[in-house]
């Protein structure tokens, strides 16, 4: 098979979105906010649609910024109504994100004739649309997919933030508590995190659609953590399983002619299965919780 | 019966907390001296945890304020170290019990920084400090409730402050560990650090502790243990539990009385 450059191209983004949604999506595991994941994707659609009725763009910094600011008021309102309105976590996600993602649908349809916009594009997207799209400066030099651009900055981003802030990122996921009494800014961290997750879906909602973007925090983290113990090895395996999901996506998708996101998702979910398949089968000695204790020794 | 300490290392004045409007601690005036193990007793619900985690700032008082070393919390930070209650955290998380320990290094290397040589010797000496050194590669999510304790404790020796406050620290840890971890706070306080623990085992508080605070919403006593350990301040603090109180009581008079050989 001659080397196709549409497919690499599609399977290079691919990987990256689903590199950058799996290490988001560690910590959101970590943090038991994996369904906060799931609303802000979802959240951030009247952002998007207000960012693109003030800068008349689909591509502007106006949208990322509304979309990252309705990101954080998900966030803040799941929040509020957890510990004020003592709402049930589960019930304030479902509340605030069916919410917020409502108000999305009616703006975009009262301003559907100044937004080029549907419910299909954000839900959905469509990776393999993805070539046709290049990003082309003024003076016609072709720099190849905007998209492609976009998940790597993203990739570059994401990496970067956790790179950064990865000892606070352990310590307030593992003890909030303790990272307090510290005076670590535990609140401040978990807000850049939740903006970081907004940002990662308004730029691959074009490719894969709000939908998929949470599959893609949910399951190869979930699946990676059926394998390993560690945190290290827990960040390989979520972005080498990304890196297969992209691979065998597409492939599979061409192969019965369909949507590539959806196979994707769908391969990530067979993976996950499969692993949580094998672990149930597997021995309990494998797992081990129960070492014996020994009695403590002091001078 | 509550006696001020001079040069206190810990003041709290009037601390009234409240959940939801409902105050669970009331009108809480106490000061402690520096160098002391501290238990603070009393009987379920009483605000044993509530009180500490308001002298950390981790919930908001609704009157009345704290002092540490003579200033307000923010500026002393690094100078305070926390045991948490073990079920407070999720023990499946990925990390070995090195990188637990190492977490109280954190504090003083400051955002973006990261630990080193130096933060991995501070936390392995910790290790030893509480016998698991040879532990520090498993996962946490593979040891014992009395192992977590002790990774807990020593989570906060790395954090080499100079006032822990721990939260029910011997609670599920078996009678050799509770021991051995008693001597260990006794050694800390001897060489200077002030040790407050939440506590709720009656007759080992007698034999551990220099001073007590005893609880119950309200402060009942705070002092030296010799002066407010009798039966009118349990009575106080735990209520008409006679059953209970007979047997404290009992104990109380049998001054050679130790669980231990028991």
């Amino acid at each position: 098979m001659s080397f196709d450059s549409n497919a690499f191209l599609i399977i290079f983004t691919g990987a990256l979105i689903a590199i950058s949604c799996g290490f988001l999506g560690v910590f959101m595991m970590l943090r038991k906010m994996s369904m906060t994941g799931d609303a802000i994707s979802h959240a951030v659609l009247p952002g998007i649609v207000i960012g693109y009725f003030v800068s008349g763009s689909q591509r502007s910094l106006e949208v990322i910024i509304g979309a990252g600011l309705l990101g954080i008021l998900a966030t803040l309102m799941i929040d509020w109504l957890r510990k004020k309105a003592r709402v049930q976590l589960d019930a304030s996600i479902g509340i605030t994100f069916t919410l917020l993602f409502a108000i999305g649908i009616i703006l975009v349809n009262i301003l559907a004739y100044k937004v080029d916009l549907d419910q299909e594009c954000v839900l959905y997207g469509e990776i393999a649309y993805l070539p046709i799209d290049s990003w082309i400066t003024q003076s016609g030099l072709n720099l190849g997919p905007r998209i492609t651009w976009l998940a790597g900055l993203n990739f570059v981003f994401v990496s970067g933030f956790i790179y950064l802030l990865f000892k606070e990122l352990v310590l307030t996921s593992f003890d909030e508590n303790f990272s307090a009494v510290m005076g670590l800014p535990s609140k401040g961290i978990n807000l850049a995190l939740m903006s970081i997750v907004s940002y990662t879906t308004v730029s691959s909602f074009e490719s894969v659609g709000a939908i998929l973007v949470v599959a893609l925090l949910v399951v190869p983290p979930a699946t990676a953590f059926l394998w390993t113990k560690r945190l290290i090895p827990l960040l390989r395996l979520t972005a080498i399983m990304g890196v297969l999901i992209a691979l065998f996506g597409y492939y599979l998708a061409y192969w019965i002619d369909s949507s590539i996101a959806g196979m994707m998702v769908t391969v990530a979910g067979f993976f996950f299965l499969v692993s949580a398949f094998i672990h149930s089968k597997k021995p309990s000695w494998l797992s081990g919780t129960s070492a014996s204790t020994q009695p403590l020794e002091l001078e | 019966m509550i006696t001020q300490a001079e040069n206190p290392i810990l003041e709290i004045h009037d601390l009234t907390v409240s959940y939801d409007q409902n105050p669970v601690l009331w009108n809480v005036d106490l000061s402690l001296p520096a160098g002391n193990l501290v238990g603070i007793l009393g009987p379920n619900g009483a605000g044993k945890s509530t009180l500490i985690k308001a002298i950390m700032g981790l919930i908001p008082p609704t009157s009345g304020f704290v002092k540490i070393f003579d200033k307000p919390l923010n500026d002393v930070r690094a100078r305070i170290s926390y045991v948490p209650q073990r079920e407070s955290v999720d023990w499946n998380f990925p990390a070995s019990v090195l990188d637990v320990v190492m977490m109280g290094t954190y504090g003083k290397l400051g955002l973006f920084r990261r630990p080193g040589k130096k933060e991995k010797e501070l936390a392995m000496q910790s290790l030893e400090q509480v016998g698991m050194a040879g532990f520090s590669k498993r996962q946490i999510s593979e040891l014992s409730g009395g192992q977590q304790q002790r990774v807990f404790i020593a989570r906060a020796l790395a954090q080499e402050a100079d006032l822990y406050l721990m939260d029910e620290p011997f609670a599920g840890v078996d009678m050799a560990t509770e021991t051995a971890i008693f001597q260990l706070l006794r050694d800390m306080t001897t060489s200077g650090k002030t040790v407050i623990v939440v506590h709720h085992d009656i007759h080992s508080a007698m034999n551990f502790f220099d001073w007590l605070i005893m609880l119950n919403l309200h402060l009942v006593a705070s002092g030296p243990k010799e002066s407010v350990m009798n039966e009118e301040m349990l009575r106080k603090t735990y209520g008409g539990k006679l059953n209970l109180l007979t047997r404290v009581t009992d104990l109380i008079r049998q001054k050679d009385f130790n669980p231990l050989k028991g």
